[in-house]
């Protein structure tokens, strides 16, 4: 590949220095923004609309205009914005907003809402991290976000089946087990409240009906140890993983975690020589990487051990992309709906597995563009480059996210590969994280 | 490539390498050892040496014209930064140099031929003799083929059957130099295999680790102590931790002249094999109070990565190098946004090259790739107290200041744990001579044999 370097050199240096944006005034109610917030609580309900070019007009006016709002309300975008040159006025399409670097949530307060107006913040996941990301909210942007979240959550994990959310102390045992039932493989939302994973779990199982039970008395499995670090309750797990056979029952349960929770345990499992055959149309929704939580391993092996040792089959396991900075996720099956398998036709070499077509999705309000790390534009089909995020339910904060994860471009969506920065370089020199 | 079958690496990526095979290997190479190596003499290893390296550099040359023209593709390395990284290391490989750095670390040249002795020797009626370890292993990391091509030279020198275990696609400069010796010498050739495989092949690791005396390796602290703890007792060990680098400007050289001219040399040290080796530089530490200020050097030093990337073009990265690059620029440019305490200038539209100037002085280390970071530091004090994150890990240090102020630096970076001190622009060029982190390079491998007389 020629690089053609056109003359002259690109320095940025134009801003005075600010430690922390401060919104101009203390105890503002952003109308403007919570006009949009409320005019776009709908359109996320109506999953049906598919990101085609049809829609795309409606989209550009909605990003063009929540563009605005944020460069005139989020002072550390706005100038972010003003050294790229992109103003408002400046720009046409969506495709041209600023992304914000997800770093930059580690060193900016990169959001819209005043001091007094945060109630509650995320953190970007990590235990090693000494500054995490924050992503701040209201009831306002939460009210955004859950709203999202389980718009698409029902309609990729739960679009034909329904779970139910059950008390663990309820007097009338014999209802347990009798449900299909849902089990959470993080801990609590009082245990772990800047997570943002954990409260879109929460609010799903809200939404699943368990809103009038106690989060602390439903199967929230996950524990925190000494360390800070995320572990299971394993005596709890295999209960609930049990409670079938003790019941002779065929219910089928929904197990939700993160990819090294699985791992913590199906090592369990294994180390234990257990296997379990769950009930037909049990399903599994696992996201994130490792973070050196756990021993790290390819998905498609995590998938097969998922099977060989909870069985349930690949083509009911869902991955979720999601991340604190953003208030919409991805997903890479539909489950339970046609046609995600692949075709035997598309497989290659005769290979006559099941094999799953895993092309991460994001919801119509939101558009994702995989971007060449090397020259900053949009890469081709079938080509690799970093992964960059429109949300427009990211309506309090910033819209426009630069991830760091690296994706192959797919017609209809997007391949995951993974952090950009586990690169391992080729040198004898010391390589920084 | 159309090259004759001699080594593993040669043979068609889908052959694999069977446990019994790299058994006879070894054996086959200590037995041409025996026959065609321990009796030679040092000067006929040295005239062997110097005249492939001579070769080498000859436009004609077919290995060079095959590292050159293959070896964007192979290595990602462009042509000029393949041919400087090459012409640089072969022109150290002379008669001369070689019995510098015979005499160097052994005290005499002949050393290894016979029992001599130093006059300090002679004077106590001493002599002595050293001994190579009959079979060297090297375990080499990575696409910067300088330090495996000194471990094959060495070995050479130390008359040891050699067994070079490549990284997994990092063999093409090595099998080249490797078949640059069997034409000059197909016994010597015979002398060495080269194969490679994905690290952590027990299987084929085991059989090797059981028949070596010494083996050298490069790669991380945990890699090494792996290695480490899976080779028999009785074999030596050379590890080679990864290392960073940096450089210093003193401001009295800081002047309106000399600026650019410091730039230039500091270029000369990122574009260098790209930054990717443990003597490139990761910082450059630039003392205010000169001519030009630590900001206008980082804007010179990108000015003239600007003008080296139309001569000397890093070349394509796999994506995940450049993202790195990319990511690692979109913090800067949202923290120069915010503050004039960072400055930022890149290549437009390509990930070829980025200075960033921040005036926090901390070290920082770099992706590389020809990313280079410059930051003030009032003297070598503040500098030291700044860097004592790598302390331990720096092998180079390449300064820019008047020679008396730099003889002058060196002894307190010495104590500080600094392995190496040059002039700026040379860093990633050291001499045949060089102590390798510190330690004698060719001293290490050998055994010695005292000889006390007065029989």
């Amino acid at each position: 590949m020629a690089i053609c370097l056109p003359p002259g050199l690109f320095a940025i240096c134009w801003w005075p220095a600010v430690a922390e944006n401060q919104p101009t005034t203390k105890n503002r109610v952003n109308k403007e923004l919570s006009n949009f917030a409320a005019r776009l609580l709908p359109l996320l309900r109506d999953t049906a609309r598919q990101a085609r070019p049809a829609q795309d007009g409606e989209f550009n006016q909605l990003a063009l205009e929540l563009f605005a709002l944020q460069f005139k309300h989020n002072a550390a975008y706005q100038k972010i914005c003003a050294a790229r040159d992109r103003t408002p006025g400046t720009i046409e399409h969506w495709t041209q907003i600023p992304a914000v670097p997800v770093a930059a949530f580690k060193e900016l307060e990169l959001t819209c809402l005043a001091p007094s107006e945060r109630t509650a913040v995320f953190h970007s996941s990590g235990t090693t991290e000494q500054k995490p990301s924050r992503h701040f909210h209201s009831a306002e942007s939460l009210a955004v976000y859950e709203t999202s979240l389980w718009s698409w959550f029902a309609q990729n994990v739960l679009p034909d089946l329904r779970f139910t959310i059950y008390d663990l102390r309820s007097e009338n045992q014999s209802a347990i087990g009798s449900r299909q039932s849902a089990i959470f493989l993080t801990p609590p939302p009082s245990r772990a409240p800047h997570s943002s994973l954990v409260h879109m779990f929460e609010i799903a199982r809200q939404k699943m009906g368990g809103a009038s039970i106690p989060a602390s008395r439903t199967e929230f499995l996950g524990r925190i140890a000494s360390d800070g670090s995320w572990t299971l309750d394993f005596d709890a797990v295999l209960a609930a993983l049990e409670d079938d056979l003790k019941l002779k029952t065929q219910n089928s349960k929904l197990i939700l975690g993160t990819a090294f929770s699985f791992v913590h345990l199906l090592d369990y499992l294994a180390e234990r020589n257990l296997r379990f055959q769950l009930p037909p149309g049990s399903r599994v929704m696992e996201t994130g990487g490792y973070k050196n939580r756990s021993r790290s391993m390819p998905k498609v092996e995590l998938h097969a051990l998922i099977t060989e040792r909870l069985g349930v089959p690949i083509e009911n396991v869902v991955c979720e992309y999601g991340m604190s900075e953003l208030s919409s996720q991805a997903y890479d099956v539909s489950l339970g709906g046609a046609g995600c398998l692949q075709p035997a036709e598309e497989r290659r070499g005769g290979d006559t597995a099941p094999y799953l077509r895993r092309h991460f999705h994001f919801p119509p309000w939101a558009r994702v563009r995989i971007i060449s790390p090397e020259n900053g534009r949009e890469v081709a089909d079938g080509e690799t480059g970093l992964i960059r995020v429109y949300d427009l339910a990211n309506v309090f904060s910033v819209m426009a996210v630069q991830t760091e994860d690296l994706g192959i471009r797919r017609e209809d969506g997007f391949e995951l590969i993974g952090r950009a920065r586990m690169a391992e370089l080729r040198g004898c020199s010391l390589m920084s994280a | 490539m159309n090259l004759p079958n001699y080594y593993f690496v040669d043979l068609p990526p889908e052959a694999t390498l069977s446990p019994v095979l790299l058994t006879e290997a070894c054996q086959t190479l200590k037995r041409n050892r025996e026959r065609y190596l321990a009796g030679r003499s040092t000067e006929q290893i040295v005239n062997v040496l110097s005249d492939v390296a001579e070769a080498w550099r000859k436009p004609d040359n077919p290995f060079r014209r095959l590292a050159l023209e293959l070896g964007p593709t192979e290595t990602g390395f462009s042509m000029a930064t393949l041919k400087r990284g090459l012409d640089d290391f072969f022109r150290q490989i002379t008669r001369d140099h070689l019995h510098a750095l015979l005499t160097q670390e052994l005290g005499d040249s002949r050393r290894l031929d016979a029992m001599t002795a130093t006059d300090v020797e002679q004077k106590s009626s001493r002599a002595a003799t050293v001994t190579g370890p009959e079979f060297l292993i090297h375990i080499a990391a990575g696409n910067i083929p300088d330090p495996t091509f000194m471990g094959i030279v060495l070995g050479l020198l130390t008359r040891s059957a050699q067994f070079v275990k490549c990284a997994s696609g990092s063999a093409f400069l090595p099998r080249l130099f490797a078949h640059s010796l069997y034409e000059a010498d197909p016994k010597l050739g015979a002398c060495l295999e080269l194969a490679q495989w994905r690290g952590g092949n027990t299987d084929l690791e085991n059989i090797l680790f059981a028949e070596a005396d010494c083996v050298t390796a490069t790669g991380s602290d945990e890699t090494l102590a792996a290695l480490r703890s899976r080779l028999p007792a009785c074999a030596r060990f050379l590890g080679y931790g990864h290392r960073v680098s940096f450089g210093f400007v003193a401001r009295e050289v800081l002047s309106h002249a000399g600026g650019p001219r410091i730039a230039s040399r500091v270029t000369d040290d990122v574009v260098a094999w790209n930054q990717l080796g443990c003597l490139s530089p990761h910082v450059i530490y630039v003392q205010p109070g000169g001519e030009v200020s630590p900001e206008r050097f980082a804007e010179l030093l990108a000015d003239e990565l600007e003008r080296r990337e139309q001569t000397e073009p890093r070349g394509e990265l796999p994506s995940p190098h450049a993202a790195a690059i990319t990511s690692r620029r979109g913090i800067y440019e949202v923290r120069a946004a915010h503050s004039p305490e960072t400055l930022m200038w890149h290549s437009k539209e390509s990930t070829a090259w980025t200075v960033i100037f921040e005036a926090d002085p901390r070290f920082q280390t770099s992706c590389l790739n020809r990313f280079i970071y410059v930051k003030p530091a009032k003297d070598l004090t503040e500098l030291l107290q700044n860097a004592e994150v790598v302390r331990g890990k720096v092998s180079t240090v390449g300064l820019a200041a008047p020679e008396p102020q730099a003889v002058e630096l060196a002894l307190p970076l010495a104590r500080w744990g600094v392995t190496r001190v040059c002039p700026l622009g040379q860093m990633q060029n050291p001499p045949l001579t060089w102590r390798h982190d510190g330690r004698p390079a060719l001293g290490d491998l050998v055994t010695w044999t005292d000889l006390e007389k007065g029989f």
